[in-house]
């Protein structure tokens, strides 16, 4: 009778292991340079160099390995890059939004806003540094444009 | 302002690598059968009179009546003053803290809270010490009778009212949507505990059901002559006593989790929830619970009639055997939730009111960092979560058939072990994105 917790523990520690190690070589396989889980994801990144230098690189060349998303908003109605919109991480994002009302549009999590004037295209232009599903959203209408699903 | 499923939140998750979706499935199918075919053949996990007794002295402060009216004075003010500045504080959901306290720090947190300090919420509930100084002023309990008979039922109706509100009510994030909800709930929970007597708040408040449930899963439990014992905490979870209405709660608390998952998916957000009003969402909640209870039932029953046992009492008798997939279910969704968005709360803190210049602890300039835990912790403690919560799940509902008959069958334990195993695929199911 007082061996069976020792041979229960030492069943459940050998089962634990079978399903910690999977997983473990998974995540290892999954992501091999996690320094920062800013730019470590298969994005091509043409220059090749560190997060650091990458992110000055970004601003300077005009949006040439940059993601474009365009949206137009016409009666409530989106239309354009709307739905799951995935983006690598580390990418230089344009939003263009053009809509025939005025409202204010912000990408959640980036916290990032810009206003709409009817007819005029507002751009938003970021470096998608934060991997998550984020919502791009209308603050006046309430509706949401797109999520952006940057990893 | 938010449209996200959660009450608050700016993200949520990214669908988690198919490797580890496909690992987490194979993992809890194995462990499943390693369970069923290798492990003890007698019952033999401590029962309620088991576990190591905390000192004398130690169980007589967390005992006493005025430890429990400290906390629960101490629980009161914070829940008045975050009612005071979700009403004063700025108009903005991203800027006001009355919606990130409820929805994260209060509603997430009371999950870490419980498991590792026991039934927290019990212990500190501010109704109970409102309620003792009401109650003098009316009839003592007059309805007190029927309550033991309702058991849990109450608390799953309060439960399911709440995450309603949470993740359905068009409104759920505005600041004023969440001080109404508290001073009506405490109104509602008020009045029934003076027609009820102090024995509503165990039964029917649902916070304090949910931490209790919780609590079932912590180090700390009560041994049958009353003393406070450490112990295994799956001793714990087996002298779970059969309440009525103890597999509704847990069907709510597992259903509406799956439901909040089902709702970050691009299946539901380009398809039937594409309208985003009350009415889908309602819907979609309610056939979620509808359909892991109707699961549950099908399974347990099944198994009762394959062992000779009574199929009425088999969804009460395993109802204690899936918290824990419940809880592995309610860590997978939140906890980055906990970890990141729930920063806001300590940003806001430093200025409640939204009044210009006043910065209290100085982080009213800070900013959420989203990238403090990486995509992949977050998806690793996600499957983790599920698959640690299926495993302790079957090895309680084996334990729970051996104790209902000592020779009982593995083969007669399959059909609930099998509704598990659905249950933690389609945990994993909802973390892909199918």
């Amino acid at each position: 009778m007082t061996m069976r917790p020792a041979r229960l523990s030492h069943a459940l520690a050998a089962s634990a292991l079978v399903l910690v190690l999977p997983l473990a070589g998974c995540a290892g396989t999954d992501a091999p340079a996690d320094d920062d889980g800013s730019a470590s994801s298969s994005a091509p990144a043409p220059s090749g160099a560190s997060p650091t230098e990458d992110a000055g690189a970004a601003t300077t060349p005009p949006a040439a390995s940059g993601t474009r998303i365009e949206v137009q908003v016409t009666g409530g109605q989106s239309s354009g890059d709307t739905g799951r919109v995935p983006v690598a991480a580390g990418e230089q994002v344009t939003l263009a939004i053009t809509s025939d009302a005025a409202d204010e549009v912000h990408v959640h999590g980036y916290d990032l806003t810009a206003d709409l004037v009817p007819g005029t295209p507002a751009e938003i232009t970021f470096d998608a540094t934060i991997p998550g599903v984020f919502e791009v959203e209308l603050h006046e209408a309430g509706t949401v444009l797109l999520t952006l699903q940057v990893s | 302002m938010t449209l996200l499923a959660h009450g608050v939140g700016s993200r949520t998750d990214l669908p988690i690598p198919i490797g580890f979706a496909l690992y987490g499935a194979g993992a809890a199918i194995l462990a499943s059968f390693a369970v069923l075919l290798l492990f003890w053949r007698a019952p033999h996990l401590g029962g309620a009179d088991s576990g190591r007794p905390l000192p004398t002295g130690l169980q007589r402060v967390l005992d006493s009546a005025g430890l429990r009216r400290g906390l629960q004075a101490v629980a009161l003010l914070v829940t008045a003053f975050v009612v005071l500045a979700a009403l004063g504080g700025p108009a903005e959901t991203s800027r006001n803290l009355g919606p990130w306290v409820l929805f994260v720090t209060f509603w997430v947190g009371i999950v870490p809270a419980s498991l590792l300090l026991g039934p927290v919420w019990r212990v500190a509930n501010p109704l109970r010490l409102l309620h003792r100084l009401l109650r003098p002023l009316g009839p003592a309990a007059p309805g007190a009778h029927p309550l033991p008979a309702l058991g849990l039922w109450p608390a799953a109706g309060s439960l399911l009212v709440f995450v309603w509100l949470e993740l359905v009510y068009p409104h759920r994030s505005e600041p004023i949507t969440v001080a109404v909800f508290v001073l009506a709930y405490a109104a509602v929970h008020l009045a029934l505990a003076q027609w009820f007597g102090e024995g509503w708040f165990a039964a029917g408040d649902g916070f304090e059901a949910y931490s209790t449930l919780i609590a079932r899963l912590s180090p700390w439990g009560r041994r049958s002559d009353g003393r406070l014992v450490v112990r295994n905490p799956l001793a714990t979870a087996m002298a779970t006593p059969a309440q009525p209405g103890l597999a509704a709660l847990v069907m709510v608390l597992l259903g509406s989790t799956a439901f909040d998952g089902l709702t970050r998916t691009v299946w539901w957000q380009t398809g039937p929830g594409s309208a985003n009003d009350w009415f889908s969402g309602t819907v979609g909640l309610l056939l979620s619970i509808g359909l892991v209870a109707g699961l549950y039932v099908l399974g347990t029953r099944l198994s009762g009639r394959l062992a000779g046992q009574d199929r009425a009492v088999q969804p009460g008798r395993y109802a204690a055997t899936v918290i824990p997939i419940a809880l592995g279910y309610t860590v997978a969704h939140y906890f980055s939730l906990l970890v990141l968005d729930g920063q806001t709360t300590w940003i806001l803190l430093s200025n409640p009111f939204g009044t210009d210049g006043v910065d209290l602890f100085g982080t009213y300039g800070n900013r959420v960092d989203l990238t403090a835990v990486g995509a992949d912790v977050i998806a690793l403690v996600q499957v983790g979560a599920i698959i640690t919560g299926h495993v302790v799940g079957v090895v309680l509902a084996h334990e729970r058939a051996l104790l209902s008959a000592r020779r009982a069958r593995a083969s007669d334990q399959l059909p609930l072990v099998l509704v598990m195993v659905v249950f933690t695929l389609g945990g994993l199911g909802l973390l892909f994105g199918f």
